[in-house]
């Protein structure tokens, strides 16, 4: 089970990505449909269609550990097609709700996702799979104060891509603790 | 210089890693505004080499972002920071527009970080975070919260213009940072506050309502540096609010 977060700044320029696969077994489901589709679909686009088909794999979905699997919605560029496209439904819903978590804001098929915004507009994006509420609310909070701290950083620019390895480290630590 | 103990260094700014005796030294003033630092540490470096564990690498991350009880400023150290940044600034720029146009920037950078670290000092220790999305707590945060932040005290006032529904004006009598400072006369139209709008204009902006901030040298007879913060907001925030009501 693989969660994928997101940092984007307030003109949604992504300043720091990270999946991160999870430890805890993930439930398989089967698709009818994903054991249909023609050969093709393993073409340079079958992550892209069996996604939008609506169906959870592409591939024999046995094994079921996150990174043996490709297509059905794991592809690196539909997760970000995904991230992109739940921006206008968290612009929407930000205007009206000040919490800055906002819990499953967006869905696509089997991806939530779910987003922090911080004062000073900054998105946090969270795709993920299954239902852990309390876990991305104490990870947000995490990675919020871990921002902060960056921001304050005199040698950082605000609104530039994040490269700090300490950065890196403790956002997997916490990652690790709470998904 | 040489250490008996480890040394408790843990940041750059907890300690400072000579000993404030001979700061305060009189024999040592002669040194203090040039750059005394540099070459005590180099020497400090050279004749006592610490084992490479003990040698802690100040890490931001590592730090505690909530307000300590003793990390206070003082208005000397304070003082002297924004003189320093408005001769840098002098040196650069053609004319007092420009020099304003400045400080703001400098002052953007600033009231950027303000924000997220007061919103993270309110709020990390609630279960439900909350941002501010209404304009009229926004710039009472900014009266009270942040002045407090930046310069101890409460803002001395905030006022909505009678002639512009777009402009609000954030008043201090006495600015922190125009107390040692006196303006020469041919440059009677410029505001070291600009800093402070950049700040105000920083702090709006992050929380989506983007505005055009000014500093202005209002001086009345028993408050000669007063300065009024004029905000001038958008239209789209206007618009914005009113639907929220």
């Amino acid at each position: 089970m693989s969660h994928h977060l997101f940092l984007l700044s307030p003109s949604d320029t992504p300043l720091y990505s990270l999946t991160h696969q999870s430890l805890k077994p993930a439930q398989t489901v089967t698709s009818p449909l994903a054991a249909n589709l023609p050969t093709w679909s393993t073409s340079a686009f079958a992550g892209t269609l069996t996604a939008l088909s609506g169906a959870s794999s592409a591939t024999q979905p046995s094994t079921g550990s996150g990174p043996t699997r490709v297509g059905g919605g794991q592809d690196r560029h539909v997760i970000q097609m995904i991230a992109n496209a739940s921006l206008d439904a968290i612009e929407d819903v930000m205007r009206k709700d000040s919490a800055m978590y906002l819990k499953a804001v967006d869905k696509f098929n089997d991806w939530t996702v779910s987003a922090f915004v911080t004062p000073g507009n900054m998105k946090f994006l969270l795709l993920h799979e299954s239902k852990n509420d309390e876990g991305i609310r104490t990870f947000f909070m995490d990675v919020w104060e871990l921002y902060v701290k960056t921001l304050a950083n005199p040698f950082h620019s605000a609104h530039t891509p994040i490269r700090s390895a300490v950065f890196d480290a403790r956002v997997r630590a916490s990652a690790k603790k709470y998904l | 210089m040489s250490y008996a103990q480890p040394h408790p260094r843990q940041s750059i700014l907890s300690n400072s890693s000579y000993s404030s005796a001979e700061h305060l030294s009189p024999t040592a003033s002669s040194t203090r505004f040039s750059l005394p630092a540099a070459p005590s540490i180099h020497s400090t470096l050279a004749s006592t080499p610490r084992p490479a564990s003990n040698r802690v690498v100040p890490n931001i991350y590592d730090r505690n972002l909530s307000k300590a009880r003793a990390a206070e400023v003082s208005a000397s150290a304070y003082a002297f920071l924004f003189s320093e940044i408005v001769q840098y600034t002098q040196k650069r720029v053609s004319g007092i527009n420009d020099f304003e146009r400045r400080l703001n920037t400098i002052g953007y950078r600033v009231g950027s970080r303000v924000l997220e670290i007061l919103f993270w000092r309110n709020e990390s220790t609630s279960k439900a975070p909350k941002r501010e999305i209404r304009l009229l707590p926004v710039l009472l945060m900014i009266q009270t919260q942040v002045w407090k932040a930046v310069f101890g005290k409460p803002a001395d006032g905030l006022e909505k213009s009678s002639s512009n529904v777009d402009e609000y004006m954030v008043i201090d009598n006495e600015p922190l940072f125009e107390r040692h400072i006196s303006v020469p006369k041919d440059f009677s139209q410029l505001s070291c506050s600009s800093f402070t709008a950049g700040i105000v204009e920083a702090f709006l902006d992050g929380l989506n309502f983007p505005a055009r901030v000014t500093a202005h040298h209002t001086p009345n007879a028993q408050f000669p540096s007063k300065v009024t913060i004029l905000i001038k907001l958008e239209k789209s925030v206007l618009e914005r609010d009113e639907l929220q009501k």
